[in-house]
């Protein structure tokens, strides 16, 4: 049989989803099916009195869920802090404070208007500026959730003596997901059983939260993914608080309840990419060579601690970029505001310390008057080479290459040497830069996971996987085929993926960490590779054919499944406790070259061509890989350039997409997309990395670089909007007269 | 977000112009609200933004014109072109009268939204709406057009420049509906700009918009002289505005003889942007003066 990784296999999800049939959690119904809807907080922080029903209106049929109806009113993620429905005190904008369902859609939007929370407004905190004044006091006694220190060799300590030392400050703004499908659950309840199906990445995230909530045992609680329009990490943790809100209103008004957010509700009331503001202060030669490195990353939290430390985490340990320094400082925290809870975002911190770093580099290289490039191929980690943690990179390190292999295509010696062309009044430049992403799980994280896949032989020559990793657009459920068809030696459409539903798929862990192909596509290969030895050595033992084997194994429950957990590679150790040792199994690498063209009256910056290489390890199916890395560098260019969150008094202004700006396919640059294979010894499918999130993390860095050698303006703060350019430019001081 | 009312909405579908006018008559006369519908882009929009109408609360009647003839159409009018009121902004961008005489339409017809708003979107719509972001309302402008509005009492032509009174306000009746627009088009080969400044490529509203168009006297050589200016600037004030200013400084005077900094001066006269969501009033200012003076810097460049 042919091997199909490696190959651009059709996908298995397209043909429901171009023809309009797979069915999403809006287009599901029940008999009986109430509505649900959402009561808000109208301030960021207050006391809340009490939730007045207009007694002019008609109830009937409506019911109210307050905190009161809760039975253990606690969002469970890594802290117990944040409440199901607020009580006592309201901590952002749009916090849910009180649930609403009726049968009748106008009805329950004319209920919602009918309902009112009663507060008494009180101090908010709604900057990293303001929380860490600690002026007001929102969370213990200076606002910080969450510290990390990470030191290598002397750290700061390693900046005295150093020939030349830079210094530079760097922010970014919040970014929303903007998944097609917005946040939505169906949920009921069979005797005491909870029941919900919904958008979601991760299946038992849900159930863990429903299980704390209501007292139920695993069994008790059934978590089914409806087809899903998109995640990015939107629908890591908050589909919990969505499932809690429907199972609410279903449990005390006995039917069941949909509970599916608008976009503008989405937008306003769920998590952001978190904000940062990072400093670097950085020591190195005069030839370039870079020694020491410290830094000060903060990051805006929000109202509730929810994910944030190990977002946090992530953003700490990719903070030096991929360069070697020999005395590292990172001093991370992260505080609270009254600002709705940040959260899991594609890149999970690391886009935003990387924009920094990445912004800090240029800095050195204008200092040094050096290229940014050489500057950077002088001090790339290179295989031996050890990080900020002390982790030695053993195998699979393809910065070089993919810096070689991005320069290269893109002419950017030539574009950059050339200088910036500016043809009337346009002017376009070239800007590089390098990247990094620990895939999987941050330290010790999947050695606790534990996460599992269940294979199956079925009659008939087919076979099933059943894992809780989620398809919600990224193309899992064809590569997952792709990875244990050729590890059964079956053609790829014999082999079925089961709907994830905690009552049929193990546990994998959730759908994060660029984890999928990598962590649990290993999985999925191990138990399909535990099958064929097992079709095999039936064969071989009855004389049989493989197919008659498998029909017996198939016929046989004790035989016919493959369960198996996740084996971390030996060998690889990590301190909680110092933040030493393997941060992450293996990193994927990057190097992305923007070029951009800027409209010297305008100021707007359009994408001109952009070339990005990166170290998958192994591309199990080239064209999906391939449109990860488009996907995610356009989500990095809209973070870069058009994607601001307008806010007043935590309030959002722009809750809609005329004007939270994601671009459009015209705005996608042509690409030149090239994929790097240094294969990872223990990737699935002959060496796979994970690829998810690692083409966030360029994007931005390499817009800004291109747009100050087009321009000579310095930014460095997200997102460089038209009107930065201007301010930036001084043309603003001149009275908005002739440039 | 209140689109579950929609359907709660009285409706009618006059089955012509005759019928549609006289309808809005009858209603008016008993001061009843009507909503006339074409391709739905902005009240549809605005319904779902709209909180959900209270029970007892009175509802417009729609009344879908869309399908009404004598709404549609491009045709040659002695010198003018007249644009029935309903085109869409596909037809518009599609119909060889106006790629070939008005090619200032069919440029900003072809950025307006996306090809499923303009596929939608009409030109009475973009009219009656009044967006100060209008693009069809800046490119008519420019062109000097003239609305025909109709109501039974007969028809009445008002110029473009007068149909406006405030924000989102205008001078149509409850009794008259927009019917159609008339432009002379400027003569062949005339020069024109328009330049959207938006947040992005598509699907965008704009920050500043500059629809302008020109014909050119250049039988003096290096005295080359404007013998029509028009412009049309959205985004920079409570409605999208017409520059009187620029125009005044321009026609008739040698084009080398009109400096930037007179330009930058007359066109700042004529706006009166302000910082909100989409961008900020000093970014505003400086773009509204830059497009002008390229405008007028493509107009000083031999052709």
């Amino acid at each position: 049989m042919a091997p199909v990784v490696g190959q651009a296999v059709p996908r298995v999800d397209g043909p429901a989803k171009a023809s309009g049939s797979a069915r999403y959690v809006d287009d599901l119904t029940r008999p009986g099916m109430l509505f649900g809807a959402t009561l808000r907080s109208p301030v960021p922080r207050g006391r809340l009195l009490g939730v007045d029903r207009d007694p002019s209106f008609d109830w009937s049929g409506v019911t109210v869920v307050t905190a009161a109806d809760v039975p253990v009113n606690v969002v469970a993620t890594i802290e117990r802090d944040q409440p199901v429905l607020a009580a006592g005190e309201v901590r952002h904008v749009a916090e849910p404070i009180a649930l609403v369902a009726c049968e009748d859609r106008l009805r329950l939007e004319r209920a919602l208007a009918h309902l009112t929370p009663r507060i008494e407004p009180l101090p908010a905190v709604l900057t990293i500026g303001e929380a860490l004044e600690a002026r007001t006091a929102i969370h213990g006694a200076d606002n910080v959730m969450k510290r990390y220190a990470i030191t290598k060799g002397r750290g700061r300590d390693g900046l005295t003596g150093c020939e030349v030392v830079v210094t530079g400050r760097y922010e970014t703004g919040a970014q929303e997901h903007v998944y097609i499908e917005p946040q939505g659950m169906l949920a009921w309840w069979e005797g005491d059983d909870a029941h919900v199906v919904g958008s979601l990445q991760c299946p038992y995230y849900v159930q863990k939260g429903i299980k704390t909530v209501f007292g139920l045992a695993d069994d008790g609680v059934d978590v089914t993914q409806a087809t899903t329009g998109g995640g990015f990490g939107g629908k890591e943790e908050y589909p919990t608080v969505v499932a809690l809100h429907a199972l609410l209103l279903a449990r005390k008004s006995g039917r069941p309840v949909k509970l599916v957010y608008g976009r503008k509700e989405d937008v306003e009331a769920t998590t952001k990419r978190h904000p940062s503001v990072v400093e670097i202060t950085t020591g190195c030669d005069r030839d370039g060579t870079f020694r020491a490195f410290a830094a000060r990353v903060v990051f805006d939290g929000g109202a509730y601690v929810t994910l944030t430390p190990v977002v946090l985490s992530r953003g700490a340990l990719h903070a030096t970029g991929p360069y070697r320094w020999d005395d590292v400082s990172v001093e991370a925290l992260a505080v609270a505001t009254n600002t709705p809870p940040n959260g899991a975002f594609r890149g999970f911190g690391a886009p935003q310390t990387q924009w920094a770093v990445e912004r800090h580099v240029d800095r050195i290289a204008r200092t040094l008057d050096l290229d940014p490039l050489d500057l950077r191929l002088r001090n790339l980690l290179r295989s031996g080479d050890t990080t900020a943690t002390g982790q030695l990179l053993a195998e699979s390190v393809g910065a070089q290459r993919c810096a070689d292999e991005a320069t290269w295509a893109s002419g950017y010696r030539n574009r950059r040497g050339a200088g910036p062309v500016v043809a009337g009044r346009t002017a376009r430049g070239v800007g590089v830069a390098c990247f990094w992403h620990g895939a999987g799980f941050t330290g010790s994280g999947e050695r606790y996971l534990k996460g599992r896949v269940a294979v199956d032989l079925l009659p008939g020559g087919q076979a099933r996987i059943r894992t809780a990793s989620t398809d919600i657009g990224q193309g899992t459920e064809t590569v997952f085929r792709q990875i244990a068809a050729d590890a059964l030696g079956v053609p790829m459409a014999s082999v079925d993926f089961a709907i994830p539903s905690t009552r049929v798929v193990p546990d994998s862990g959730p759908t994060v960490a660029s984890r999928t192909v990598m962590v649990v596509g290993s999985i999925v290969e191990a138990a399909a590779r535990e099958l064929a030895e097992r079709v095999g050595r039936e064969a071989e033992r009855s004389g049989s054919t493989r197919a008659e084997a498998h029909e017996r194994l198939a016929g046989t429950p004790a035989l016919a499944t493959c369960e198996k957990q996740y084996e971390p590679p030996p060998g690889l150790a990590w301190d909680d406790a110092t933040y030493t040792g393997d941060a992450y199994p293996v990193f994927g690498w990057g190097c992305d070259v923007a070029e951009v063209e800027v409209d010297l009256d305008t100021f707007e910056t359009k994408v001109t061509g952009f070339w990005t290489a990166v170290d998958v390890g192994r591309a199990i199916h080239p064209v999906l890989c391939a449109g990860q890395v488009e996907g995610g560098t356009l989500q990095a260019i809209g973070w870069a350039l058009t994607e601001k969150l307008v806010t007043r008094g935590g309030k959002v202004l722009n809750p809609r997409m005329t004007d939270y700006i994601v671009p459009t396919s015209l705005d996608a640059p042509p690409f030149t997309t090239l994929l790097v294979e240094e294969p990872y010894s223990r990737g699935p499918g002959g060496g796979a990395k994970g690829v998810g999130e690692l083409p966030m993390d360029g994007g931005a860095p390499a817009i800004a670089a291109a747009v100050e050698h087009a321009t000579s303006l310095v930014l460095d703060r997200l997102p460089l909007l038209p009107e930065d350019l201007f301010e930036a430019s001084g043309a603003a001081r001149s009275g908005g007269g002739p440039a | 977000m209140s689109l579950h009312a929609l359907a709660d909405h009285p409706f009618a579908a006059p089955r012509s112009l005759a019928e549609a006018c006289a309808l809005l008559a009858e209603r008016a006369a008993r001061g009843e609200r009507t909503v006339l519908l074409a391709g739905g882009t902005d009240w549809i929009v605005e319904q779902h933004l709209a909180p959900a109408p209270a029970a007892d609360a009175p509802l417009p009647l729609v009344a879908d014109v869309s399908r009404l003839a004598e709404l549609r159409g491009v045709a040659e009018r002695g010198d003018a072109i007249r644009i029935g009121a309903g085109t869409t902004f596909l037809e518009l961008r599609r119909d060889p009268l106006v790629t070939a005489r008005l090619p200032l339409l069919a440029a900003a017809a072809r950025d307006v939204g996306a090809i499923q708003i303009q596929a939608r979107g009409t030109l009475a719509g973009n009219l009656a709406t009044g967006s100060p972001a209008a693009d069809g309302v800046a490119a008519l402008g420019a062109l000097d057009a003239v609305l025909e509005l109709a109501s039974v009492r007969g028809t009445r032509r008002v110029p473009i420049a007068a149909f406006y009174t405030g924000y989102r306000r205008n001078v149509l009746l409850p009794d008259e509906l927009i019917a159609a627009v008339e432009v002379v088009p400027p003569a062949p080969g005339s020069p024109f700009a328009w330049r959207k400044v938006g947040t992005r490529q598509a699907q965008a509203i704009s920050k500043v918009a500059l629809a302008a168009v020109a014909e050119l006297d250049r039988s003096e050589g290096p005295g080359a002289r404007l013998t029509r200016l028009g412009l049309g600037m959205a985004s920079v004030a409570p409605t999208v505005v017409f520059l009187p200013e620029v125009r005044a400084l321009g026609l008739g005077r040698p084009l080398a003889s009109i400096d930037d900094e007179a330009l930058a001066a007359a066109t700042l006269a004529g706006i009166s942007p302000i910082d909100d969501v989409r961008s900020t009033a000093s970014y505003r200012r400086h773009v509204a003066v830059a497009l002008v003076r390229r405008f007028f810097e493509s107009l000083r460049a031999p052709s």
